[in-house]
């Protein structure tokens, strides 16, 4: 996990280091100075090889300075001066003489294990593991040891300072051995190299791909060609020359890529042009995804009080915790604001990171304040659900307990006095009292049932919104068409919902509107649940008193929905509700 | 004449028991849940099952469920639902098909000892029996244009009677008039109300509640 850095630390970084990239810079360019004094004193024969000495020497110098100085930190800086500086001394054994040649040739394979190196340590100048690691070191122990043992049996071609005992028919064995193990090596890397660009994530920009391509193509080019010389396959010296061209296009890649990286951080100043215009939060999350080239960029802001963070609705999120997605966390003020939930790919890109940061920390507190006002409206919302569930389940268990108990008894307590009636002997009074007694009890059912009903529709949660809404459109007192397109149940809340609202508005009808006709319609549009309810009445129903419409609209607005109701005077009313039911 | 009793309460299961047996029915079985019910109607295929609308264990709509099962797989049997409310939804859904050998009361119903026994034998024998809260709710609508309204308060007393199941005989002996004169209004009945006439007394049942429902 990426922290932003305070701006003076990466200062502080640079200045220290700045020291060693002009010394560098200057040996380097003497190297290879004298690398060309050295070949054109000894008139040699190939300017072409003379050019393509330098032509591999300078760009990886050049790279190398640039990468230094722009990431400090990154070891991949003082690697590519290294290779141009290798390469450079290689050069030297163009030379005439015994001492710069003997140097010049013991550099003769090292830019390749350099190359190798730099392959598989780009971007950040790390190796990945410790097979890289071994792969690295196979490729310098062969390109090192291997080239001064060759040299003390007495080298390839001219003589040599360290030409100790000459043994030609063992040179030209372990030279076998030196270049066909690097040309392994290079392909181990190509495979390295094939697996690390499968798994570069989607914004990661074209140029790493770039890059790595143009590495890839140059280690298949080196490999090649030392099996080539290795085996003495004619068109060596055709290939040798091809493949220096191509090994001094990767930095010039390279280079391309940094320019490219600059060009982001010039995006941090649109940015803050954008910013003035103080965006709203999902604009805010497009101008920082644009900024950072990063598509799938999400933010998640931090609400303390809620100890968690949240997204722009103020739904609580969790950030990443695997490797497929990096979160920068953005501080403002020694307070934590939020965190940019980005690509990892964006990991290598600290300065751009920190410059969005910095230039959104703004927008970014407002948008959080924004985001904390939404989830204490969603904390609220759903508290108020919860009190209204807890309130229909204590009405549940009261219907139940009514129906289960008091009703059942007085039903069996008049079915005794029925049976009592029977069997008694012909005697009026007594069968007159009895008879007073059981119709006592009959409206005392009646007026249990109404009470019992209006606690809680027990039809509803048996049979279901469908059935339960035909019932009230049956006892309805005036006649009423239903338009029932809800096929399957749905959750209790919405059918408890819904049927308040049809049963409240029928009530309304039947009381205040002075219709002659009602019509109830129930309809699935997407995830929403549509209650409406039309009469052709009087119209001009009083919205806030009486009517029961605020406690409609409060069990409606619990789940999220929304309730309306047009009453023109004289235009009969149309209530509808609107209730989500995903 | 055999009965199976599907009734959650001890109370009024007994009751029933006690009723109907007194009265020369033979109970065959008295269950509290909608399984053992159709277990046992499978086994002693009774005339009539009187079943509860709530049994457990959700006391929802098992007791329903089990009545049109009933209905489907053994024809033969009559079914008796008993609601502590009157659910037209319910009443319809359970009329769905055919009114023949189905009842749907209140259990208020149950202490009007002599109407109560009728409704049994009478779905027991193919006949209806619907509530007359259903009836009487279906009539006091207002309707614009109301064919009900051209209907004499005799006639609509017999449409009343007519809607719940009575036979023409039972609405004869209500009313104390002659079978003749129940022929005389049903037919008239059907005549203001458009509806095409119909010898039997169940699909007269369906025809009429169709008719109110509209």
């Amino acid at each position: 996990m990426a922290t932003a850095v305070p701006a003076e630390f990466t200062h502080a970084a640079r200045r220290r280091v700045w020291s060693p990239v002009p010394v560098a810079a200057a040996l380097a360019v003497t190297a290879a100075a004298a690398s060309l004094g050295l070949a054109l004193a000894a008139g040699s024969p190939d300017p072409v090889q003379v050019f393509l000495m330098e032509w591999v020497a300078v760009p990886y110098v050049t790279a190398g300075v640039i990468a230094w100085w722009r990431r400090p930190a990154s070891r991949l800086g003082p690697l590519m001066v290294a290779g141009g500086l290798a390469s450079a001394f290689s050069g030297w054994q163009l030379a005439a003489s015994a001492g710069p040649y003997t140097f010049g040739a013991a550099f003769d394979i090292v830019p390749a294990a350099l190359f190798l190196h730099v392959c598989l340590a780009f971007p950040d100048g790390r190796l990945r593991s410790r097979f890289e690691g071994v792969l690295v070191g196979v490729a310098y122990t062969s390109a090192v040891g291997l080239q001064l043992v060759k040299l003390a049996l007495g080298g390839v071609d001219s003589a040599n300072l360290v030409d100790v005992w000459r043994q030609p028919d063992l040179v030209a064995m372990v030279e076998d051995v030196q270049l066909l193990s690097l040309s392994a090596c290079c392909l181990v890397g190509l495979g390295v190299l094939a697996r690390r660009r499968r798994t570069l994530g989607l914004p990661r920009r074209r140029s790493i791909a770039f890059v790595i391509d143009s590495f890839a193509i140059a280690l298949v080019m080196i490999a090649a060609l030392f099996v080539m010389a290795a085996f003495d396959v004619p068109g060596f010296r055709e290939v040798q020359r091809v493949t220096l061209l191509v090994v001094g296009l990767s930095p010039i890649a390279f280079l391309l890529g940094l320019l490219d990286a600059r060009l982001a951080r010039s995006a941090v100043g649109d940015l803050i042009v954008e910013l003035g215009n103080e965006p709203g939060p999902q604009d805010l999350r497009d101008a920082l995804a644009h900024a950072l080239r990063d598509p799938s960029l999400t933010l998640a802001y931090w609400l303390p009080n809620f100890q968690t963070y949240v997204d722009v609705n103020g739904r609580p999120v969790r950030l990443p915790d695997d490797d497929t997605r990096t979160a920068t966390l953005i501080d403002r003020d020694g307070e934590h604001v939020a965190a940019l939930v980005h690509d990892p790919a964006l990991d290598d890109e600290h300065q751009l990171l920190e410059g969005v940061g910095a230039a959104a920390g703004m927008s970014l507190e407002n948008a959080r304040l924004q985001a904390e006002l939404r989830a204490r409206v969603e904390e609220l919302r759903g508290s108020r659900a919860r009190v209204i569930d807890a309130g229909q389940k204590e009405r549940q268990l009261l219907e139940r307990d009514l129906h289960d108990g008091a009703q059942q008894r007085l039903i069996a307590l008049s079915l005794r006095l029925s049976l009592l009636k029977k069997r008694l002997p012909y005697e009026p009074e007594v069968r007159q009292e009895l008879d007073a007694a059981r119709s006592e009890i009959a409206l005392s059912l009646g007026e249990l049932r109404d009470v019992a009903r209006g606690i809680h529709p027990a039809v509803l949660s048996g049979h279901g919104l469908t059935v339960a809404v035909e019932s009230l459109a049956a006892h309805a007192p005036l006649p009423v068409r239903l338009v029932i397109c809800v096929e399957d149940r749905l959750s209790e809340r919405v059918e408890v919902a819904a049927y308040y609202v049809v049963s409240e508005s029928l009530a309304n009808v039947a009381k205040h509107a002075h219709a002659s006709e009602a019509r109830v319609s129930l309809e699935r549009r997407g995830d929403y649940l549509v209650v409406e309810i039309v009469d052709d009445g009087d119209g001009g129903a009083d919205t806030e008193r009486g009517s029961g419409l605020r406690g409609l609209a409060d069990r409606v607005e619990a789940l999220g929905g929304r309730l309306r109701v047009w009453t023109p005077l004289g235009g009969g009313t149309r209530v509808q509700a609107e209730i989500p039911c995903a | 004449m055999r009965v199976a009793i599907a009734e959650d309460s001890v109370l009024l299961r007994e009751g029933l028991a006690r009723l109907l047996g007194e009265s020369g029915f033979e109970v065959v079985a008295q269950v509290e849940d909608a399984e053992e019910l159709l277990l046992k109607v499978r086994s002693y295929r009774p005339d009539v099952a009187i079943v509860d609308i709530r049994l457990p264990p959700t006391h929802n709509d098992e007791g329903l469920r089990a009545a049109l099962e009933i209905r489907e797989k053994h024809p033969s049997v009559a079914v008796l639902v008993l609601s502590q409310y009157v659910e037209l939804g319910l009443a319809l859904k359970l009329l769905a098909d055919s009114a023949e050998g189905v009842g749907y009361l209140l259990k208020d119903r149950i202490s009007d000892v002599g109407e109560f026994l009728a409704a049994v034998t009478r779905v027991a024998n193919g006949g209806s029996a619907l509530d007359p809260i259903i009836v009487s709710t279906l009539l006091s609508r207002q309707r614009a244009d109301d064919p009900l309204a051209r209907l004499t308060p005799r006639e609509r007393e017999v449409l009343e009677l007519m809607a719940s199941g009575s036979s023409n005989q039972g609405i004869a002996d209500r009313l104390v008039i002659t079978l003749r004169a129940v022929e005389k209004y049903v037919s008239s009945i059907f005549g203001k109300l458009g509806l095409p006439s119909t010898g039997n007394e169940s699909r007269r049942v369906l025809a009429v509640l169709t008719f109110l429902r509209s």
